[in-house]
Order: structure tokens, then sequence, then C-alpha cells
């Protein structure tokens, strides 16, 4: 495998996990940003306990884990059913609190970072390809999660609360226990990813958790459909790819090319590339292809619909 | 409407999150008589395969820093722009091929995970979050980087495979903040330093230069990254009634701090040291008159006057609204010239089948280059730093450094 290769699909997983962070507590209506924060908290946890007291990576990989799930917890006791504008701030200023930390206390080296994180194993070539099958071990086990919460009833007051939060209340739903589920959910994604991150890259840097990287997860969610997970399969490779083959003369306008692709899916296809519709439809296809029923019967139409 | 109205709150909270994001001189360098030989036949038998070279730098075009990489990368490609017009590097042009990292250690190592497949040699990556990202990913395979604007500590990490074009910071620093130290008539001293980079170091280096001055540092006040007001530092430093002070933090930092201690009365003007790094055009712009009399070290001369040095500076004023070239300007004109001169004088051909043989060719010979003539001087490297650049001294003057010492390393 080769180095490109291996940073292609590696940092692809990555955003791949972050974006669903962002589209889990999206489901109810919440931009979550904090699970950027808990990235940050548990890439710099796992770099420093693997450097400082040589930790096992799957320890780490638990630990930072962990640690997400928990920071996520503590502030999900107090905006797990705020609206959200509100837990964007929180979001941003976790962001910021973290980033300030990093930059003033040295053992996480300033604003430059902690470098020269051990390989989990001594073969480059094969620390590469075993990290390759963690990442996407997880990537499908968490995608696996989410799809069966999507489908079960829990998705589907998820979806309620995020149509109509009052509606929800009178069937019963409680949106703060939700609210908190998935943000805790959402945060541990989060640790997850960062842990993963900082052994992908075997270096952490202030500049790697900044609200850019927040733009490029919202661009994947929104560009990709934000009413599925699955948009963000589709979206992820493409918009991270995307700059690597740029050429060099359009290299400097990538992010503006980002933000006029945003506006235009926005503008043109406002749920994204794949809504939740076009996987139903599918679904049904899928369904009904072994049963010889013709797809224009009215039963068919109704089950698509 | 509703649901309109969250889409475009959103639409909006993503492009606000993503906007944030941002001679002439022939190298007529003699080394020993062998060496000289050896690279003599070596030019001979060899056959150069490329039709054009493609050097890689991987600079920060966008984000925070894009104004100092803009200069850096002018630099760079008007060193090829003048090698190509002189014939090019052993007979084929060269071209400057333009990787913006946006300062993103994560775009760096994913730009040099490509180089590593087939580039030649690299300049670059700028700066330090970058250089540690991407630099170890050169250093496994072979991969020689000019990290020429970094300090010598963070390429000798990856010794022999990647270069700084400065010396150890504590032993040369050290040197220069005696000599200083001992013409003010430094007593006791404050620092201001900022947590960012090497800084830090530089700061260690120039405590060890007061000390050895028989002076001593009071405290190092520390400068925030996010400081936006100025006057509480001021207070603080002042407090501690200082005779001396030290810059080891950003341009318009130093230059807001010293309005702010003019302001609570500092008077004594050639008593306060600024950093090279700080030489930057924040600092006179935002300092003006305030800073006259004030003392800046540097690495290297904007007053020097040689055809070669006058023609740069006359170009870089013409390409940028007259402002003078600033101290990091010549580091990749210099880089160009010296894989100009390990080129031709190693006889590398260009050929992707001898791609590590060329490689590590280029590195032994630029780690050790002799007599290396730079825009500023000539200099000679000694395990992949230059072993004998002077320091400059300058008393700043209306916007004008007036050159007040040269310090050449014994």
């Amino acid at each position: 495998m080769t180095l490109t290769l291996f940073y292609y699909l590696a940092i692809t997983a990555i955003y791949i996990l972050m974006s669903w962070s962002v589209y889990l507590p999206y489901r109810i209506g919440q931009l979550h940003f904090m699970t950027v924060a808990n990235m940050a908290i548990s890439a710099y946890f796992s770099a420093l306990m693997t450097i400082h007291f040589s930790w096992p990576f799957p320890l780490v990989l638990l630990a930072g884990t962990l640690l997400g799930a928990l920071t996520g917890f503590a502030v999900s006791t107090a905006v797990g059913d705020a609206p959200c504008f509100a837990v964007v701030i929180v979001g941003f200023t976790f962001i910021y609190l973290t980033k300030t930390v990093i930059e003033n206390v040295e053992i996480f080296g300033g604003p430059l970072g902690i470098f020269n994180i051990p390989k989990i194993i001594n073969s480059s070539s094969g620390n590469r390809i075993l990290l390759i099958i963690i990442v996407y071990f997880f990537v499908f086990l968490t995608g696996f999660f989410i799809n069966r919460f999507d489908r079960s009833k829990l998705g589907r007051a998820a979806s309620t609360i995020f149509v109509d939060r009052n509606i929800a209340v009178s069937f019963g739903v409680n949106p703060k226990k939700i609210g908190m589920f998935l943000q805790t959910w959402s945060s541990a994604i989060g640790g997850m990813s960062g842990v993963l991150y900082a052994f992908i890259m075997r270096g952490i840097s202030p500049n790697h958790f900044t609200f850019n990287f927040i733009g490029i997860c919202m661009t994947i969610l929104f560009v990709g459909g934000y009413s599925t997970m699955w948009g963000t399969l589709l979206a992820a490779p493409i918009l991270w790819g995307f700059p690597l083959i740029l050429p060099e003369s359009l290299q400097a306008w990538n992010i503006v090319i980002y933000g006029i692709l945003l506006v235009i899916i926005l503008l043109l296809k406002p749920e994204g590339i794949i809504t939740r519709v076009m996987v139903q439809r599918v679904e049904n296809i899928r369904l009904f292809s072994g049963k010889k029923v013709t797809p224009k019967s009215p039963s068919n139409k109704k089950a698509a619909q | 409407m509703k649901k309109i109205i969250h889409l475009l709150f959103i639409s909006s909270l993503i492009l606000l999150t993503v906007s944030c994001g941002g001679k002439n001189g022939k190298n007529e360098t003699k080394g020993t008589e062998s060496a000289d030989r050896a690279a003599a036949e070596a030019v001979e038998t060899a056959e150069v395969v490329v039709t054009e070279w493609n050097i890689p730098f991987l600079n920060c075009l966008t984000g925070p820093i894009a104004g100092i990489g803009e200069y850096l990368q002018w630099g760079a490609e008007y060193a090829a722009e003048q090698i190509n017009a002189e014939g090019g590097i052993a007979g084929k042009p060269v071209r400057i091929e333009r990787i913006d990292t946006g300062m993103s250690p994560e775009k760096g190592t994913v730009a040099m995970s490509k180089l590593v497949e087939d580039a030649l040699v690299v300049m670059g990556p700028v700066p330090e979050p970058v250089i540690m990202a991407a630099v170890p990913i050169a250093a496994e395979e072979g991969l020689y980087c000019f990290t020429a604007t970094t300090s010598y500590e963070y390429a000798a990490e990856y010794f022999p495979w990647a270069i700084s074009f400065f010396p150890p910071t504590e032993e040369k620093l050290q040197i220069a903040v005696k000599a200083w130290a001992e013409k003010a008539g430094a007593g006791k001293a404050v620092q201001f330093v900022e947590n960012y980079g090497a800084w830090p170091g530089m700061a260690k280096a120039h405590a060890l230069g007061l000390e050895a001055a028989g002076a001593q540092v009071l405290e190092n006040v520390e400068v925030p990254t996010d400081a936006v007001t100025f006057g509480p530092l001021a207070v603080k430093a002042l407090a501690r009634n200082p005779d001396t002070i030290i810059f080891a933090c950003n341009a318009e930092k130093v230059a807001k701090i010293i309005i702010e201690l003019k302001n609570r009365g500092w008077k004594d003007m050639n008593k306060i040291l600024i950093f090279s790094s700080a030489d930057d055009a924040a600092l006179y712009t935002t300092g003006g008159e305030s800073l006259n009399g004030a003392i800046i070290y540097n690495f290297s001369n904007s007053n020097l006057d040689t055809p070669r040095w006058n023609e740069f500076s006359r170009a870089f004023k013409e390409d940028h609204e007259g402002m003078e070239p600033f101290s990091l300007s010549p580091n990749y004109y210099d880089a160009v010239y010296m894989i100009k001169r390990a080129i031709e004088e190693t006889g590398v051909t260009g050929d992707p089948n001898k791609l590590a043989e060329e490689r590590e060719k280029i590195m032994k010979y630029c780690n050790d280059i002799e007599k290396f003539d730079g825009l500023q001087f000539t200099w000679t490297n000694r395990g992949g730093f230059p072993a004998d650049k002077p320091l400059f001294l300058f008393e700043i003057q209306n916007g004008k450094k007036i050159l007040v010492d040269k310090i050449i390393p014994e």
C-alpha cells in the first residue's frame, strides 16, 4: 500500500466518523460541534499516555473513547434538550477552551503539538495495513449501530423531535433523554476518532482541531445528505479527496470551491445528494425484487412512501 | 418556512466556519581538490534525463501565515527565473512546484506522502507544525528536505534528511546577546516571551547570553498568543523595575508592547532588544517612530550593497509595492541555488531508476557544502547547518535598520 493511498483511506475514514458524530445529534436538530473538542482531548490524551506511560493501543483507544463519552455526557446533562443555537455556542466555546489550554500548557507541546507517537507495530508497512483494518472496522461498527438506531423506535422518535418538538413531547417522547444519548454517543465517536487520528498521523497539533475542520465535516454531511447516514459515505471520499486532484493553480482556491459547492447543493437539493426517500426507494426495490410485485401497484407505492 | 430559515442558517454557519480556515552569481565555490575532481568526473559522465527539473515547495500560501509564505515563494521563483535565464540546471530549466499546505499538518503529511514517491528533493515544509508532521515521512523514505526557515533544532531531529539555514539557536544567540548586553550595560532584564514554535528556545538562549554578560533575567513575561491588550503586560514588566527589555514574540505584539512601555515612561530605547523573528513588516508599520533607538538582531543584512543583493532587493520592491525584502526572503532563493549546485556538482541526472542514489548524493553534498555563495554571504555547512553564518545587530530609526555590529562565529 502506497503512503498516499494509506493517508487517503485513513483520513477519509476519520472524516466519515466525524461527520457521523455531527449527524447523530442533528437527528434531533442539534449541531453538536463539541465533538471536535472531544476529538482533540482524546487525541492528546492518547499521545501522552502512549509516549509517557507506554499504554498499549487497545487500552488507549478504549480510554480515549470513554473519555469522550464521559465529557459528552457531562455537558449533555446541561444542553441535552437545548435549542440548536445554544448547542452551537457550547460547541464553539469548548473548542476554543480546549485549544487555548492545549496551546498554553507545556506538556501538550504548546502551539506546536506532540509528535513521534509510536507505531502500533514496528514494521512501517505492517503498521499502515493494521491501522487501515482497525479504522475501517470501527467505521463499519459505528455505521452498523447508526443504521440500527435510524431504524429503531428511538430513531423515529428523534425524527419526530427534528420535525416538531411539541408533537414529539405530546407522543411521550423525552427530548432531553434522547438528546443526552445522542450527544454522548457523538462525543464517544469524537473521542475514538481523536485516538485513531493521532495514531494515523503519529503526531497532533492544535492546528488539526480548527473551525476549518468543522466546516469540512459539515460540508460532507450537508452535501452528502443530512437525513441519512449514507450521504456521508458518498461525500467524504469525494470532498476530502477533491483537493488532492486539484491542479496546482487552483489549490489555493479549494476553500472557496467548497463554499460554492455547498451553496449550490443547498439551493438545488437542500436535503443533500442522498435523501431518506431515496434510501427508502432503494430498499423497496430490494425488498420487492424477489416477490414479482409490479412497482406500479398501489400497495407498493404506499410502501415506498 | 422554518425549514428554509434553518437551512439558510446552516449554510451561512458552514461558510463562516470554512472561511475561518484564509545573481546572479555563478556558484564559483571551490571545495577541496579531491571533491572538485570527483564532481568534475561525475558531471562528465552523467547525462541528464529530465527535460525539466521539478522542485516541489511545501509552502503556506493560504491561512494564517500566507503573507510570509508568499515572499518565501517569491524568493524561490525568482531564483528559478534567474537560473532559467542563465541556461537552467545542467542545461535544463527548473520549475518550482507550488504546494499549499495552508499550515495544516494533515495536508502537509498527505502532500509529503505523494512526494516521497518521485521527488528528487523537497523545499519546505513551512512552518514548524507542518515540518514536525511531514518531515518524519520524508526522513523514513530517504527524501531530503530543505527546511530553510526553521531553527536548527527542528531540522536536527531528522538529520541527515533535513537541513536548516540557521545554526544551533543556543550557541549563536547567546554570543549575540552577550555582545549586545555588554555594550548596552544591561543589568536587570525582563523578557517578553510568546509560547510559539522555537521562540521559547530563543528566549532561553537570550537568558544565557545575558547571564554570560553578568546581567540577570528578573522575569519572563508570557505574551498570550491571542492577546489583544498589552497595557497589563507592560505594567507587569515595569513592576519588576528592569533596565533592559528583550522581546521574543510576534512582530505586531512587540510593537504594541513597546508603545505601551513608552506610554508608561520607558525612555532608554537602546536597552530594548528585539529578536529576529519579529523583523517583519508588521513591526515597522505598527511601531512607527516609537521604535526609534531599539536594537534588533537578524541573520540577514538588508543594508548590504552588492550587485546581486541590490538586484534582488529591487525586484522584490517592484513586486511588493516598494517594501524592503523581509529577513527570511533570501532563504528559499538560496535553497534553489544550493540545489542547482548540488545537482551540477554531483552529476545528478534525474533518472527515476537512480532516485534513491541521487537523493542521497544531494543530501550528502548539501549537508556539508563548502563555501556556498549565498545571496548575502558565503557560508559552509557542517552537519546540516551553516557553521560560519554571521549575525547582525541593527538600530531602528524611522523604520530603517542601521547596522551597529556584525558577529561572526569563531
